[in-house]
């Protein structure tokens, strides 16, 4: 969480100062007139929000449109936050709209080799992984995500959230408008249609390292 | 041997959530036991994969193109009291205005009886009104006897208060434009006042 004084002059020229800020407090500042702390929001939530789009789209370009899609539709939809849920849960649940309205509208760019490449030539300095195992890696880094992206939409949003940003099923309901049940089940069959679609490829059952 | 794990306790089971007596069916089902170590080679292999980070300056430049966009968007603002017709005004601005609409008694009465709106002096002590009873003579069809602790509400604090205190939250009030508003009022917006009154007053006694 990114930490730091905020401070604005309330009427009639009250300078009021909150070190370290709440999300709630920051949206009650955003919707009293205090656009600037909107910037403190979109710094703290940028990163997460963005690797949410990228998992939907797999590519930078789209990615960053997407996320940046998202925070324009949170400041003006910021009234409408009842504070029931995290910021971030409601960024997310934005997100997952934003993006799958976006990749039901066409076909996911195919990722390139190149930035693996690059990539890799970043991590060549990691004494573990040699120059083979990095591109092994990136190769299959690829075909994960060209999986995930054959997944149906449901399976798809519940398992990015579940597997890469770790939310409880029951945040995860909460967000899809499902049932825990439903999104266990969605979870199930996302890790078995990915399973079927990995062995294809010839990648299942690699074992690949833990995060 | 106990039934076959379902799709949500294979995710449970996987995630080591299930509980010991059902996650022991594994031991004697070669079929589940498989399937579950496929679901957790499937989970290893997809949570490897990492989103690459751009660069320091994307995120700066990307902050810049959402202030950008901010900065040319409507101000969003609370819309609780859009319906009362004065939009804009601070919460507690538009509460004390209420109260004291009510409390100086300008409330336009309709009266049933001879089916006319006239300004009437209301009590600060008038009793709940009940649409049931017609000898009341406060015959909004909009205040039943569901909305009588609103109103005894309303006008117990009402009493507490005056126009100075609308003015001191930089308040004023257009003769006749909160009445309207009031009076106009269903019976879940009256509800819902009554509630925004009631925070209020616990808010501002804490």
């Amino acid at each position: 969480m990114l930490t730091r004084a905020w401070t604005w002059t309330a009427d009639p020229g009250l300078k009021v100062t909150v070190t370290n800020p709440t999300d709630a407090d920051l949206v009650e500042s955003c919707l009293a007139g205090q656009r600037d702390a909107f910037d403190i929001l979109v710094e703290r939530h940028q990163r997460h929000v963005y690797q949410l789009c990228y998992r939907f789209v797999g590519n930078h370009e789209d990615a960053s449109d997407l996320a940046q899609d998202v925070f324009i539709r949170a400041y003006r939809g910021l009234k409408n936050f009842k504070g029931q849920a995290s910021l971030g849960t409601w960024l997310y649940r934005i997100g997952v709209n934003v993006c799958l309205n976006k990749v039901a509208a066409r076909t996911p760019k195919p990722e390139s080799l190149e930035p693996l490449l690059l990539r890799h030539d970043q991590r060549v300095a990691s004494p573990e992984e040699s120059a083979a195992e990095a591109l092994l890696r990136g190769e299959r880094a690829v075909q994960v995500r060209a999986a995930i992206a054959k997944l149906p939409k449901k399976q798809r949003a519940t398992l990015i959230l579940r597997v890469y940003h770790e939310l409880p099923h029951e945040e995860i309901a909460g967000i899809l408008g499902s049932s825990v049940g439903a999104v266990k089940a969605n979870f199930f069959h996302a890790l078995n249609n990915l399973k079927k679609r990995l062995r294809d490829a010839g990648t299942a059952g690699t074992g690949t390292e833990r995060r | 041997m106990t039934s076959h794990l379902s799709g949500s306790e294979f995710v449970d089971l996987a995630e080591g959530t299930l509980t010991p007596a059902r996650a022991g069916h594994i031991e004697a089902c070669a079929a589940c036991r498989e399937q579950v170590e496929t679901l957790r080679s499937v989970l290893r292999d997809t949570s490897a994969v990492e989103v690459p980070d751009p660069s320091p300056l994307f995120w700066e430049h990307f902050s810049s193109r959402v202030r950008e966009e901010v900065a040319a968007a409507p101000r969003p603002r609370r819309s609780g009291w859009d319906w009362l017709g004065i939009r804009g005004l601070a919460p507690l601005g538009a509460v004390v205005a209420v109260v004291v609409a009510v409390g100086s008694g300008a409330l336009l009465i309709h009266d049933a009886r001879t089916g006319q709106i006239e300004p009437q002096r209301a009590q600060a002590t008038m009793p709940a009104p009940a649409a049931t009873d017609p000898d009341r003579g406060f015959l909004d069809p909009g205040l039943d006897s569901d909305n009588a602790e609103v109103w005894a509400m309303l006008t117990a604090v009402a009493e507490d208060v005056t126009i100075e205190d609308a003015h001191a939250v930089g308040m004023s009030v257009h003769p006749g434009a909160i009445d309207r508003a009031v009076q106009g009022m269903k019976p879940a917006e009256l509800n819902e006042l009554g509630r925004l009154l009631q925070n209020e007053l616990k808010r501002s006694t804490d």
